[in-house]
């Protein structure tokens, strides 16, 4: 049995691993509580490079931006490296319209960006 | 009582044994025959002073074995109980036929037991030679039983006080009954109460999203808002009764009018209440909040550039780790004389221009929704506006608006709509984009909220 409910977590290395479970992160319900969970799963490391893997996702509200903000910002003030991959191109869209694709480390797929973790 | 010799017949093992202890616990003697047949045999091994027997029993059931008894020149006169659960009055003649002395229901009371033991013990039966047959009808049907009067009698009590037992037990059950009644209604009574303070509450919750949401109102233009040298024309739909959207144009002094649209990320209280605070930043009246203008030493009115705006905006409003709010703005100073045009885009779509016979196009500025990188400079662009040039500025609400099998309306068809209405009144143009969302949205609505703003210069 998973852990989470809206997250898949394991680790690759010293890479943390999130995999979105849902197809659909639109309603505020199902974003705090992935935003419990992921915070709950990184809860006890510190700094700790993490990978955020989009696969699953087909469509997403402009609030989950705001969640992957913070995550950023908390994960850079501990020395830790945040990177997302498996974002399908209507989902890159919302990264694109707001510049953010600049800000955050997007790779293809999850093989891709654990080689960059190094 | 004294110890009397008890002799049981029961086939339930564990019920024997629990009323064997009972029986020993009380003084007396007990043997116990698992059938009718094997209590005779040790009826007749040893008379009994009183048989307590089962009526469902293998190999002899308990009439069967009641019937040996009384039968039985040597035992008749040992008082017998049968334990029956008198589901039927036929079982009563089944008894007195059989010649049973006494009648107890099950499931019976121990106490109950050894007191109906102690009654028939007290009253030696009669002498057989009183027996006589009788006749009785039941459920219309005629039985001919052989009993004596006194057994009769014992058993026609036996009969009476299970019944008075029963009714008690029923008294018993209805107490219960009307109590867990008064509790139901106790129950009702607080519900009732309860219900009421939710509708009050709700009502003041109704009446607090209300009054919120004519604050919001105030964050937009007013009716008689109006630009020198330009026609405004705006719509607004919140996809809630509280929005995270806004927008508003207003004269900043003599040649500057400022124009925005802003988006706060999600809907509901608090995307409104954020919404209404930065607000109070983008105000024209020079106060000590207001980013966009400031009194200058000789007491004329400075105009902030767009690029000096966004980066008070974002120093002012980083993410909280908690709401994980942030905001997009599309913020223009058109300098009204000229048509020039500078504006900053923090995360938001870009503008769309409409000048003289060219196809609409897009003008975007890069920088990151307000409240995401601290301490960033924004780089703020310029567009050169001809006479009668048109720009609209909107939200995410209008590019994402999500038909029923979730494909967004998009940019190209927002550039198409606003093209085919060029010739048209600039107000009619916005109506008539505004229209397009709401029927690409259907049949459910727009999920998010819908701003446009659109300004045609006229110098």
């Amino acid at each position: 049995m998973d852990a989470y409910r809206r997250i898949q977590t394991g680790k690759t290395g010293d890479v943390h691993m999130v995999v979105f479970k849902d197809k659909k992160i639109l309603d505020d319900t199902v974003l705090d509580e992935i935003k419990k969970e992921i915070a709950a799963y990184l809860g006890k490391s510190s700094g700790p490079d993490v990978l955020l893997d989009f696969a699953n996702v087909e469509f997403m509200s402009s609030a989950m931006l705001g969640l992957l903000g913070t995550l950023h910002r908390k994960i850079a003030a501990g020395h830790g490296r945040l990177k997302m991959c498996g974002i399908r191109p209507e989902i890159f869209q919302v990264f694109k319209l707001t510049s953010l694709d600049k800000l955050f480390s997007i790779h293809k797929d999850a093989p891709a960006a654990l080689a960059t973790f190094t | 009582m004294a110890g009397v010799d008890v002799l049981i017949a029961e086939d339930s093992r564990i019920q024997a044994k629990i009323l064997q202890k009972r029986l020993t616990d009380a003084g007396h003697t007990v043997r116990w025959a698992e059938n009718g047949a094997d209590a005779l045999e040790l009826a007749r091994e040893r008379r009994p002073e009183i048989i307590i027997s089962d009526i469902e029993m293998p190999v002899m059931t308990g009439y069967e074995f009641c019937k040996a008894v009384k039968t039985d020149p040597a035992l008749r006169t040992v008082p017998l109980i049968l334990m029956s659960t008198l589901s039927d009055p036929i079982d009563i003649i089944r008894g007195l036929d059989a010649g049973a002395d006494n009648y107890v229901t099950k499931p019976y009371d121990p106490d109950y037991l050894l007191g109906r033991m102690r009654s028939l013990l007290a009253t030696p039966l009669g002498d057989p030679a009183e027996e006589a047959t009788l006749e009785v009808a039941v459920a219309g049907q005629k039985f001919r039983v052989q009993a004596g009067r006194q057994q009769v009698l014992n058993l026609l009590v036996s009969t009476f006080e299970n019944a008075v037992a029963k009714n008690q037990e029923l008294i018993a059950a209805n107490e219960d009954l009307s109590l867990a009644r008064d509790k139901l209604q106790q129950t009702n009574v607080e519900l009732s109460a309860l219900n009421e303070r939710i509708s009050t509450i709700n009502a003041r919750m109704i009446r607090d999203l209300e009054a919120a949401a004519k604050v919001q109102q105030s964050l937009l233009p007013p009716d008689d808002a109006a630009l020198p040298a330009a026609t405004v024309a705006w719509r607004y739909v919140p996809c809630q009764d509280l929005a995270g959207d806004f927008l508003n144009f207003f004269p900043l002094d003599a040649e500057h009018a400022g124009l925005f649209v802003v988006d706060v990320s999600g809907h509901g209280v608090p995307s409104s209440l954020m919404a209404v605070t930065v607000g109070r930043f983008l105000s024209p009246k020079v106060t000590d909040q207001s980013l966009l203008v400031r009194q200058r030493p000789d007491g004329g009115v400075a105009v902030a550039t767009p690029a000096e705006v966004a980066t008070q905006l974002n120093r002012l409003f980083q993410a909280d780790e908690f709401s994980g709010l942030y905001f997009t703005i599309l913020y223009g100073v058109l300098h009204i004389p000229t048509g020039r045009l500078d504006y900053i885009s923090a995360g938001h779509p870009a503008l769309l221009l409409l000048s003289g016979d060219k196809p609409p196009a897009y003008h975007g500025a890069e920088g990151f929704p307000i409240g995401f990188v601290p301490d960033i400079d924004y780089a703020q662009a310029s567009l050169q506006l001809t006479p009668g040039d048109r720009i609209y500025l909107y939200s995410d609400g209008v590019t994402e608006a999500m038909d029923k099998d979730q494909n967004p309306l998009g940019e190209q068809a927002l550039a198409d709509c606003l093209a085919a209405t060029r010739s048209q009144p600039l107000p009619d143009t916005v109506a008539g984009l505004l229209e397009t969302v709401v029927q690409w949205c259907q049949p459910n609505g727009p999920l998010d909220d819908v701003s446009i703003l659109g300004l045609e210069w006229r110098p």
